[in-house]
């Protein structure tokens, strides 16, 4: 008896992960859970890299943020600092609010008591590309707010897996309506137009619109992150998209390790001589430059797939992440990046210079785009079906106020859509405190596309062509020439994945196969030997002089 | 009232529920999306379609090329380690099985890492520089670092248990010590051979982390291949590592796999 209830004690207690599995849940109170699902490193997470310009900070009497000058990190001095904020971080994350920057999340928790008067505990994860995000929601992974790129919100949209934003959110009035008043003209005219791109849904009739769905996050286009100690802008220029493809640059040029961007580069090395042969002012210009960016159709798709092969040959990678590292220590010279990664890696390689300036550490490194036109992309928050609304516009308007965009974009690199409040908005005041100089007519650098009507900071020769601020703020010109990623339907999806598959693929060569043949013989006779060996007399030698084999008697067998 | 019956058997129960949800559930899972299309109606359309494709065969080939070479390379450095560490009288021979056997408790993701940058500071030696872009060479040398421990334990413990009077026997019958090795320990070790085999081939057909990170993503093998369809399409995916099971299972029982008392004898880990 006794060993049996020990048996069924054990029994449950191997039971018992399982229920924790299903069941568990931390139980720290909070009125109100926000389920954010956001891309890896895509916010600022606090520490030593943060750039702390909170509502508490003044801006000086230029309309700057006040800093410490070393760019990143400032030491809040205690006297500004709002003591109850103190007391509060310091409890709620352990750590001295003075050695590190605090988490954007912490802050979140925080002003949404304060505001709404109820608690709020974010549950943060996060994703690696588009896809696996959207494998998630199909599984019925519940969120509060997504965080996925243009063509994965259209798609999203028109499988009617998301919630409208209310119409209360775009009330300017409303004083905690961040996001419609600081948002960028630029970036509200894309997500009202849909960029130009049509969002088809089976059942209704009325046009999808961004707008309704999606609240912007950051944007940016594409490009080459290049060393120009190796790499001479003017033969970029020459080559254009075709660098994938030269010679020249063999095995020290990077692609992108997924099917969107790769795909597209390999339209723009395709199709570049028509891209450039368009009229620029003509009316369909962008129409014309999108068709062909998002052409899926069996031709084209016969007419890239020789070129993706040749680049495939050319490239050092495909690569996810390794690129930037690759690019400041000099593997390679050319690496096809988004812009705020490519922001990141030209901020990167810049710190190895030391404090006399003396560069032996430091590198270079420069942002080109393709004249022909490249991506123009989008990362928006939108909510699934079933989202807690309320909550997750509150985290889109926090993440709007301007000292949180650009807390964001100095963390990651990447460029907000935000540009701020009035005639000096907040963004243009932190882009002129990160790259701006002496006021030269020369120097003037036209940011009026974004900003609105006049606006413009004056920086150095080269942050306006090819360096950071070219990259963060594309120059007009750039953007004239972009095109935005379409979504594919099912059928040109099958179509492009099998395009890629065929192009990761190994392909056996002639001398492959034969060494192939060789090892399969040479390993099935050794399986053979090992199994059935023996049976045959293989190791069995003569025996030596004066003894004699003795046939051999099969053991007994127990029975 | 009746107390419910315990018994022994009860206590298998969890491992039941865990075979069941675990192991059986997913296999169907992963059959029924195989033979679905997108619409969930059945279908052999990915069947055909994987078999059609002259690039998949090629992939499948390729990861069984590749897996083949680092399992003899494994085997090749880990049999005459086993060996001299089994045979040898050293009293702290322990330290040195450990050595070899370390790697396995750091993060295997770091040790890649590491090795590709490993790999970085020698390609910009002068004479090296080809090594940047050899990509199968990198990845079997990957595959070969990681998988090493998993050959020499079971090779290590199985010699270890062979009985020493063989070897006395072997020599008072006037075999020489070649003759010894190829008719004493090879055949009594072959257990061994065969779980360290199989430990090795079958994650080195599918671990795709080190053919990313070392092969620069220039490499694909089959493992590649099943996660990059399960971004976008569950049922090709599906097929796929349905195909890989059953070339698995081939090779399992190709190798004697299935037997049970060479299994018994040659786990180990």
């Amino acid at each position: 008896m006794k060993k049996r209830l020990f048996s069924a004690a054990l029994a449950a207690l191997m039971l018992l992960p399982l229920l924790f599995a299903f069941g568990g849940c931390a139980s720290k109170s909070a009125d109100i859970v926000l389920r954010v699902y956001n891309w890896e490193e895509y916010i600022d997470e606090g520490g030593s890299g943060t750039f702390i310009y909170d509502e508490l900070h003044e801006l000086d009497e230029n309309g700057k943020p006040v800093l410490d000058g070393k760019g990143g990190h400032v030491h809040i001095d205690s006297d500004i600092v709002d003591e109850d904020y103190k007391e509060w971080y310091e409890q709620t994350t352990g750590k001295k609010l003075s050695e590190e920057g605090p988490e954007l999340l912490d802050d979140f928790c925080l002003w949404y008591e304060r505001t709404y008067g109820q608690s709020i505990r974010v549950e943060y994860s996060t994703f690696g590309t588009n896809e696996d995000m959207y494998n998630e929601i199909v599984l019925g992974n519940e969120y509060d707010l997504l965080c996925p790129s243009d063509y994965m919100i259209m798609k999203l949209a028109a499988e009617d897996r998301l919630e409208k934003y209310d119409e209360s959110f775009f009330d300017a009035s409303i004083p905690e309506n961040y996001y419609v008043r600081n948002v960028s003209p630029f970036i509200a005219e894309k997500f009202e137009t849909n960029a130009g791109l049509e969002i088809r849904k089976d059942k209704a009739d009325e046009p999808i619109l961004w707008k309704d769905y999606a609240a912007g996050y950051m944007w940016g286009t594409t490009g080459f992150v290049y060393n120009p100690k190796y790499v001479k802008e003017e033969d970029l220029k020459t080559l254009g998209w075709t660098t994938f493809t030269s010679e020249k640059y063999k095995n020290k040029i990077t692609a992108k390790d997924n099917v969107r961007d790769t795909y597209f580069a390999a339209l723009g090395v395709t199709y570049q001589d028509r891209l450039l042969a368009l009229d620029e002012n003509a009316e369909n210009y962008v129409s014309e430059i999108t068709r062909i960016f998002n052409a899926t159709d069996e031709n084209t798709i016969a007419e890239v797939e020789p070129t993706l092969m040749s680049i495939k040959k050319n490239i050092y990678s495909f690569e996810t992440d390794t690129g930037k590292s690759d690019m400041v220590n000099g593997k390679i010279w050319l690496n096809y990046a988004w812009s705020g990664d490519a922001v990141y890696a030209l901020n990167l390689a810049e710190s190895g210079m030391d404090e006399e300036g003396n560069t032996s550490n430091a590198v270079e490194l420069d942002y080109y785009v393709p004249e022909a036109g490249t991506n123009l992309w989008f990362d928006g928050w939108v909510m699934p079906k079933g989202a807690n609304k309320q909550a997750a516009q509150a985290f889109v308007n926090f993440l709007s106020m301007p000292q949180n965009a650009m807390r964001n974009s100095y963390y990651i690199g990447y460029t907000s859509v935000i540009s701020g409040e009035g005639e000096e908005p907040a963004m243009l005041s932190y882009a002129d405190y990160l790259y701006g100089e002496d006021e030269d007519p020369e120097n003037y650098y036209d940011l009026s596309y974004f900003f609105g009507t006049d606006a413009g900071i004056y920086a150095g020769e080269e942050q306006r062509t090819r360096r950071q601020l070219y990259a963060q703020f594309p120059t007009p010109d750039v953007i004239a020439h972009c095109a935005v990623m379409d979504y594919y339907d099912a059928d040109a999806s099958v179509r492009i994945n099998e395009l890629w598959s065929r192009v990761k693929a190994e392909t056996l060569d002639a001398w492959a196969i034969v060494v192939i043949c060789v090892t399969v013989v040479v390993i099935t006779l050794f399986i053979v030997f090992v199994k059935f060996g023996n049976k045959f007399d293989f190791f069995r030698r003569k025996p030596k002089k004066g003894y004699r084999l003795v046939k051999q008697e099969s053991p007994p067998r127990n029975k | 009232m009746k107390m419910p019956r315990f018994s022994r058997k009860t206590l298998c129960i969890p491992y039941a529920v865990f075979l069941v949800f675990f192991v059986i559930v997913p296999m169907l899972v992963i059959l029924f999306y195989a033979f679905t299309d997108k619409n969930m109606h059945i279908s052999f359309q990915n069947f055909i379609r994987f078999f059609s494709d002259p690039t998949k065969l090629s992939t499948i080939v390729y990861s069984l090329v590749i897996a083949l070479i680092t399992t003899v390379v494994c085997l090749v450095i880990a049999y005459p380690v086993a060996y001299i560490l089994a045979r040898s009288k050293m009293k702290k021979k322990f330290v040195i099985l450990m050595l070899f056997v370390l790697p396995m408790w750091i993060n295997f993701v770091l040790r890649v890492n590491a090795l590709r940058e490993l790999f970085n500071l020698l390609s910009g030696l002068e004479g090296l520089e080809g090594l940047g872009s050899a990509n199968y060479f990198k990845t079997v040398f990957g595959m070969v670092y990681d998988f090493l421990p998993f050959m020499i334990l079971p090779l290590y413990t199985t010699m270890l248990k062979i009985d020493k009077s063989l070897y006395e026997a072997s020599a008072d019958l006037g075999a020489n010590a070649f003759t010894t090795f190829m008719r004493v320990t090879v055949p009594l070790s072959i257990p061994g051979i065969m779980s360290g085999v199989t430990m090795v081939f079958l994650p080195s057909m599918t671990n795709y982390v080190v053919s990313d990170m070392l092969g620069n993503a220039k490499v694909t093998i089959i493992g590649k291949f099943i996660y990059e369809y399960f971004g976008t399409d569950w049922h090709m995916g599906s097929m796929v590592a349905l195909v890989l099971l059953i070339v698995v299972f081939i090779s399992t029982w190709l190798s004697g796999g299935f037997k049970s008392e060479e299994n018994v004898r040659g786990t180990t880990i």
